[in-house]
């Protein structure tokens, strides 16, 4: 197992090389660059401006740069303010990771309790209020509902705030009750987390009810076993290898930020300054980013193949 | 055996809306503050109530010799103040007073020498005092210094490099580095001299000298030295703390407020600097800048009461008509910027002026006003905005090359296209958002329903388009300008003159030449506006690259608590009144 895990990471490298190479040249190739506007910059100005960020090299010269500035942990300088990046990211992922997270177990919770549910009444009125709850917020998309969340609950009700993160900022305000605004958390983690807990009850269910058809939870019931043993020490585990297949993309999309989500709410998260790296071309923060998604998803992915194993003990990794 | 009898799934989900429920039941926790009835008119509010939250795009920088955009500029507002200062004046209009500086500057006989006294007792945020030597410092090495060089650099420099002010030696200075071209890399020793040759000089600690390539006027000169590029600075703290000399703790201000909280992508927080010299004193105890790019959630952060002042969209201007609170608290002010239909005069069937005529007479730009903008902004077919001096507006130009359909036929006729027949497809590019598309689809629908034409549509991201304009890959182009300081010379020189560095369109007419550059040199200032004022009526009437359309308007939410907010649309940097934040404060209810 541990040498598993070992390869896994060593792979990843070459990964993250790959990505920061398409990433890299791709970005250059786009039109328009970081100065340009559609007022004229004058040539001192671009002069000043490429020297001050390394631009005025050839293009091979900044990609290898770029190659040993990272090795080193140095992901470069934001064109917004000359911040540093891995500081940015920092800051942003605590914000987006939070609102990941939380957004995650609401998906999780809410839907596995609803296809357990389902499930379990086959047919039955919870059934079709679990089976209706999956389908209609499977195709609502997350911004759509979040316009109705905040019409009806922030506008006219006035219960929930909409500006901004309900948690903290900064790593050092974690555990100061005062950073901690729930009102602000509950729209957006319903936005973000409505279509996840949709597709992880769908398929919850759709798990639940294969595993209640084997012949060992038919047995179970005929040795007269309890209702509750048999739904959570037989039946649920069992049925949670398919669902851990989706919840670890899950997982890495709801971390890794939602931009809409972010936008909508003014929240001041690492997806929001990823798109917003895109429009001015800030080369350093794209890469940065992009780097840092990649590294995510990568290690997100690992997770969850550690975890197959952890549910289903005949998996086993040599 | 039913599983409902286990309550254990059912219980899970009571406890998830629980939760729900407890936070929306909770306190009113950390937003801002729900505004009250306002039942008062002028009375300031005790001060523990002066909190006010307000409403901007995310800024690039807070280093003011550095900053290209307008929420970068509106914040360093109000964290430094020049020797001058722009203000609105009880007509409207807009006149650069003195800030820092005490009086007027004397001028030489030959008008290009200024001596500037400063108040006395000035201090910075510190209390460490300002001194001359801080704004020779503003004004050389950061206003000039090539490492700083910036769009704005410009206004420095002299008009024989398409600049403006033309302070003595910065022409060279701000170039030392040569061009891609014929790079240059002097040593220290000769930028040094370079930077000693710029004729700017402190005489003792509470006078300077600037010296000038041209005459100029002492308006011209007060409006110059007022902008964001001529603040002072403190070389000291520049240098200590590197570029992290803007973060809060770091940064010294001589303006209203200075900065003590800066959140990325979320907000800054402002408080009054102590030693601000000049009236009023902020009555503001905290100014809260939020973040958010997006107007349209601006404006629902408004709605929900956690914001003061925004900047919504144009598309809810019904719904805030319909609201009997917002209505009251809507303001309207048009900007300094024109919006046109730009038109390359490099392209063969544009170059011909009577398709180019055609193509403007063809728009109705009223109702263009009514369903782009839902009535907010100015149709225009003038180029000077109202507000500036030798405005000539609408009156000198809508029968020229105002909404017309007979007029626009005639004029496609004439160029050899009657109805329209054998007219090539033309390409208009614009700028992915919402607004630009419905502009766009508007303009496509008039010239086909007035001309008979096609005109397609291209929409790019905001990097591609200005990519496309400045390499002139263009046909059609919706573009515009917004003045950086409220002089007619502002939104032409450079933009119509021959090879000027914003032509992108291609104009270049003897006459608007003659008449702009005449200008430069005019030192009886009515006369200077005469002729810029004049270029502007060839610029216009011969549609030398732009048929203009609309005169923007923002519109903006203000609660009735806040107070101080005399807007000024020629001034204001995308916040209502933001040319005097110190004036703004929170209403006694």
């Amino acid at each position: 197992m541990t040498g598993y895990i070992i390869r896994r990471i060593l792979w990843i490298i070459p990964v993250l090389w790959a990505v920061a190479t398409i990433t890299f040249f791709l970005m250059h190739a786009v039109p328009g660059g970081p100065f340009t506007q559609e007022r004229n910059v004058p040539e001192s100005v671009i002069i000043a401006l490429n020297k001050r960020y390394n631009l005025d090299a050839p293009l091979w010269k900044q990609y290898l740069q770029y190659l040993w500035n990272i090795s080193h942990g140095d992901l470069g300088l934001s064109f917004r303010g000359d911040r540093d990046v891995s500081e940015l990211i920092r800051q942003g992922f605590f914000v987006t990771a939070q609102l990941g997270i939380v957004s995650f177990l609401f998906a999780a919770v809410l839907g596995i309790v609803l296809g357990v549910l389902s499930a379990m009444n086959r047919n039955g009125p919870l059934d079709y209020a679990g089976v209706f709850f999956a389908t209609v917020f499977a195709s609502v998309p997350h911004f759509v509902l979040a316009t109705f969340l905040i019409i009806i609950f922030a506008i006219h009700l006035r219960w929930f705030d909409i500006l901004g993160w309900g948690g903290p900022i900064e790593y050092g305000d974690a555990f100061d009750p005062s950073a901690w605004h729930l009102k602000k958390m509950v729209l957006p983690v319903i936005s973000l987390g409505m279509l996840p807990a949709a597709y992880i009850a769908r398929v919850t269910r759709a798990s639940m009810l294969e595993v209640l058809g084997q012949d060992y939870i038919r047995t179970a019931h005929a040795k007269g076993l309890a209702q509750h043993v048999i739904v959570f020490r037989h039946t649920v585990k069992n049925a949670m290898i398919p669902v851990l297949t989706v919840m670890g993309p899950i997982f890495a999309a709801l971390v890794t930020g939602s931009f809409i989500i972010e936008n909508i709410f003014s929240i001041p998260g690492v997806g929001r300054a990823f798109v917003d790296a895109v429009i001015r071309r800030d080369y350093a923060m794209i890469m940065g980013t992009t780097l840092f998604y990649a590294a995510i998803v990568a290690f997100a992915n690992l997770i969850v193949d550690l975890l197959y194993a952890v549910v289903d003990p005949r998996i086993r990794y040599g | 055996m039913s599983f409902l009898k286990n309550r254990g799934c059912l219980l899970s989900l009571v406890a998830l809306g629980a939760l729900v429920a407890s936070a929306a039941c909770g306190g009113d926790d950390g937003g801002g503050e729900k505004s009250p009835a306002a039942t008062g008119e002028g009375e300031a509010a005790p001060a523990d109530q002066q909190v006010l939250v307000v409403q901007h795009t995310e800024p690039q920088y807070f280093d003011p010799h550095r900053s290209n955009f307008e929420q970068d500029i509106s914040n360093e507002r109000m964290l430094f103040r020049g020797l001058y200062q722009l203000e609105s004046t009880a007509d409207g209009g807009v006149s650069a007073v003195p800030a820092m500086a005490d009086g007027e500057p004397t001028v030489s006989a030959d008008g290009k020498t200024f001596k500037v006294k400063l108040k006395s007792g000035l201090k910075w945020s510190d209390g460490v005092p300002l001194t001359a030597q801080h704004f020779v410092d503003g004004i050389v090495s950061r206003g000039c210094g090539p490492d700083v060089s910036n769009d704005y650099t410009y206004l420095l420099q002299s008009a024989a490099i398409g600049g403006i002010i033309g302070v003595k030696g910065c022409d060279e200075y701000s170039n030392a580095m040569g061009t891609t071209d014929q790079p240059k890399t002097p040593t220290e020793q000769e930028l040094a001299a370079l930077r000693d040759a710029v004729g700017v000089k402190a005489i003792d600690d509470t006078s300077l000298e600037i010296d000038l390539v041209d005459p100029k006027l002492p308006n011209s000169f007060k409006q110059i030295f007022s902008l964001w590029k001529t603040f002072p600075a403190r070389l000291d703290v520049i240098k200590k703390y590197g570029d992290k000399w803007t973060d809060p703790g770091n940064i010294v201000v001589n303006g209203p407020f200075t900065m003590t909280e800066f959140v990325p992508k979320d907000h800054i927080t402002l408080e009054p600097n102590p030693n601000w010299a000049l009236e009023p004193k902020p009555k503001l105890r905290k100014l809260t800048i939020k973040f958010i790019d997006d107007p349209a959630v601006a404006f629902r952060a408004y709605q929900t009461g956690e914001i003061d002042i925004v900047n919504f969209p144009e598309s809810e201007i019904p719904t805030v008509k319909a609201d009997a609170t917002l209505s009251k608290e809507l303001i309207t002010e048009g900007t300094g910027r024109i919006d046109s239909v730009e038109m390359q005069l490099k392209d063969p069937v544009l170059k011909d002026f009577n398709v180019r005529l055609a193509l403007s007479r063809a728009i109705d730009r009223e109702t263009l006003n009514q369903v782009v903008y839902n009535g907010a902004s100015i149709p225009a077919t003038y180029w000077l905005v109202k507000g500036l001096a030798g405005y000539q507006g609408n009156a000198r130009f809508e029968k020229i090359i105002g909404y017309d359909v007979t007029a626009a036929k005639k004029a496609l006729a004439d160029a050899g296209y009657p109805d329209g027949n054998g007219f090539p497809a033309l390409k208009l590019l614009l700028r992915d958002d919402a607004v630009q598309r419905s502009l766009g689809e508007f303009l496509q629908n008039q010239w086909k329903t007035n001309l008979g034409i096609k005109v397609d549509l291209e929409f790019v991201d905001s990097k591609t388009r200005s990519s496309r304009f400045n390499s002139e890959q263009f046909q059609l182009f919706r573009g515009g300008w917004q003045i950086d300081y409220p002089d007619p010379e502002n939104p032409l020189i450079g933009l119509f003159t021959t090879e000027g560095g914003n032509n992108h369109y291609n104009c270049s007419d003897p006459d608007i030449d003659a008449k702009l550059k005449a200008a430069l040199t005019e030192s009886d200032n009515d006369k200077r506006i005469k002729l810029l004022s004049d270029a502007e009526t060839l610029i216009v009437t011969k549609l030398c690259g732009v048929a203009p359309i609309t005169q923007l308007a923002r519109v903006y939410l203000v609660r009735s608590k806040v107070g101080g907010i005399e807007t000024n649309g020629t001034i204001d940097a995308g916040l209502p009144a933001n040319w005097c934040a110190e004036c703004w404060f929170i209403k006694k209810p």
